[in-house]
């Protein structure tokens, strides 16, 4: 495609600014940044997160503006008036664009809640207030950094409030600005040094009050989302109470003063710990002695039970004996006394029956001796007659008296009986007693042999 | 016992302890056992708090990391 011209470049230049110079006139709010000033005009950037314009005054127009002293200056938060321009360079100085002021003034609290607001809403959007909130906070940290001026009331009531803590661990101070355009980065660049280092457990941010203007760097949205990512808690304690700038929200803690800071970074109460830790050693002292105490004390009077119970037992049981042998006695004496005298009377009465029991015994004896006699006589003249029968059958048995009557007996040479004929044949001799003496004889076969 | 996480974890474990012990619940062995452990605790939380009550000390970042820079790698 063809494209016109070419033109002369100086006519375009005019041409361009003419254009420009169109343009609706606005208000623009943003940091100033190198400022530098010559004698017929002031130049200077006004800047915010997304992007810079430069700006430039005419020195008689800032004059006419009549700010406060030095209220011109980097860091400051202004509101800007006016149009875009175009310098179309001369022979000793560049071409160049500009937003030409016509107007300036401090921004105001107004202007900056504005900007605030819309910040603020666009960063919860995102969930980035929640991210730091949710970090566990140690109750009890050995370290921890902050970043604050290194001249100010904020230091010093720091350290102090950590102090009445009785918390005395490192505290690791990374100073850095506090107000201007350079503090926000500054800060970040503090924050993020002191998360990595491993022993820091909490960060806090403090400065002491001030305009929502000299605080704005608190609300600078790269500081906000560096603190926000961030994986150490991070509490802020920045302006007053009243104050509320974004790092407050995206902050673990939000804090009204570098005191409430100093509690909030350490929650432990050291002074009150230690009180506590005593009570807890007291209490768990006690607790070890009374349990053994309370049950060995028991144990005694459990141990001293089975003897008293015994004491009052073998007591008891004395007395049980000393009355039963009262008793006893006194019940042996009334037996005895009973016994005796039943005694008395049984032998009395087996006394007096023995004497007539023996007396009819005696009685009996003499009666029975004379039944004896008699049956003793009779018994006697019974065998004596017996006897003499006896004596008769035994005489007729007599071979004596058999040898009276005639008969002979013949005996062997030894004596003996010779009592059939085989026996006297084979004797050959024998002896014949008769009653009046004894002969020899041989004896012969009937048949004459011998 | 085994070593507390951290200083919260054995404060709550010893609040636990005194519990149980106020209960008078616990029988002796058990209570012998909790004084033991709770004087244990006791001591741990003692020597956490002398860890950051030897005297405050202030440090400085940049004097740290000057340091860190000087020293041998």
């Amino acid at each position: 495609m063809e494209l016109p011209g070419p033109f002369p470049v100086g006519r375009y230049a005019k041409t361009l600014r003419d254009e420009l110079r169109k343009r609706a006139r606005v208000q623009l709010i943003g940091e100033v940044t190198g400022l530098r000033q010559t004698r017929k005009q002031t130049y200077f950037e006004l800047r915010d997160s997304e992007g810079a314009v430069p700006c430039t005054v005419w020195a008689n127009e800032l004059e006419r503006m009549e700010l406060p002293d030095g209220a011109l200056r980097d860091g400051a938060e202004f509101v800007a008036a006016g149009g875009p321009d175009y310098f179309i360079g001369s022979p000793t100085s560049s071409p160049g664009f500009s937003f030409r002021v016509t107007h300036l003034r401090l921004a105001g609290e107004g202007d900056l809640l504005a900007r605030l607001e819309a910040l603020r809403k666009q960063l919860r959007a995102e969930g980035l207030f929640e991210l730091q909130k949710q970090l566990p906070r140690p109750l009890l940290p050995r370290a921890i950094g902050v970043v604050t001026a290194e001249s100010g009331a904020a230091r010093r009531d720091l350290l102090a409030g950590l102090r009445r803590r009785g918390w005395a661990g490192k505290v690791v101070w990374a100073f850095a600005p506090v107000q201007d355009r350079r503090a926000a980065p500054a800060i970040g660049a503090a924050i993020q040094d002191l998360a990595a280092r491993p022993e820091v457990e909490a960060i806090v941010v403090t400065r002491g009050g001030g305009s929502l203007a000299d605080l704005w760097a608190f609300c600078d949205e790269t500081l906000c989302r560096t603190v926000a990512m961030l994986r150490v808690p991070v509490l802020s304690a920045v302006g007053h109470e009243r104050d509320s700038t974004l790092i407050d929200d995206v902050a673990a803690v939000a804090c009204s003063t570098p005191t409430h800071a100093a509690e909030a970074a350490v929650p432990l109460d050291c002074i009150e710990a230690r009180r506590g830790l005593e009570r807890c050693a007291g209490s768990l002292r006690r607790a070890g002695e009374s349990a053994i105490g309370v049950r060995s004390r028991h144990l005694v009077a459990l141990a001293r039970g089975p003897a008293r119970a015994l004491r009052r037992e073998r007591a008891a049981l004395n007395q049980k004996t000393r009355e039963l042998r009262a008793a006893s006695e006194r019940r042996v004496g009334e037996r005895l006394s009973f016994q005796r005298r039943i005694a008395l009377v049984v032998l009395d009465r087996v006394g007096r029956r023995a004497v007539q029991g023996a007396a009819a015994e005696a009685l009996g004896n003499r009666r029975r001796s004379a039944t004896i006699d008699r049956s003793a006589a009779a018994a006697l003249r019974a065998r004596r007659e017996a006897l003499r029968r006896a004596a008769v059958a035994l005489r007729a048995h007599d071979p004596e008296r058999t040898l009276e009557r005639g008969y002979a007996l013949a005996e062997d040479a030894g004596g003996e009986p010779v009592t059939s004929a085989a026996a006297a044949l084979a004797a050959e001799r024998v002896g014949l007693r008769f009653a009046d003496g004894r002969v020899k004889a041989r004896i012969e076969r009937p048949d004459g042999g011998t | 016992m085994a070593e507390p996480d951290s200083y919260e974890a054995a404060v709550e474990r010893l609040e636990e302890i005194i519990d149980r012990l106020d209960s008078n619940q616990a029988g002796l062995r058990e209570t012998l056992e909790l004084c033991r452990e709770g004087r244990e605790l006791v001591t741990y939380c003692a020597a956490e708090l002398d860890a950051v009550g030897a005297g405050l000390q202030e440090l400085r970042l940049d004097e740290l990391a000057a340091k860190l820079e000087q020293a041998p790698p």
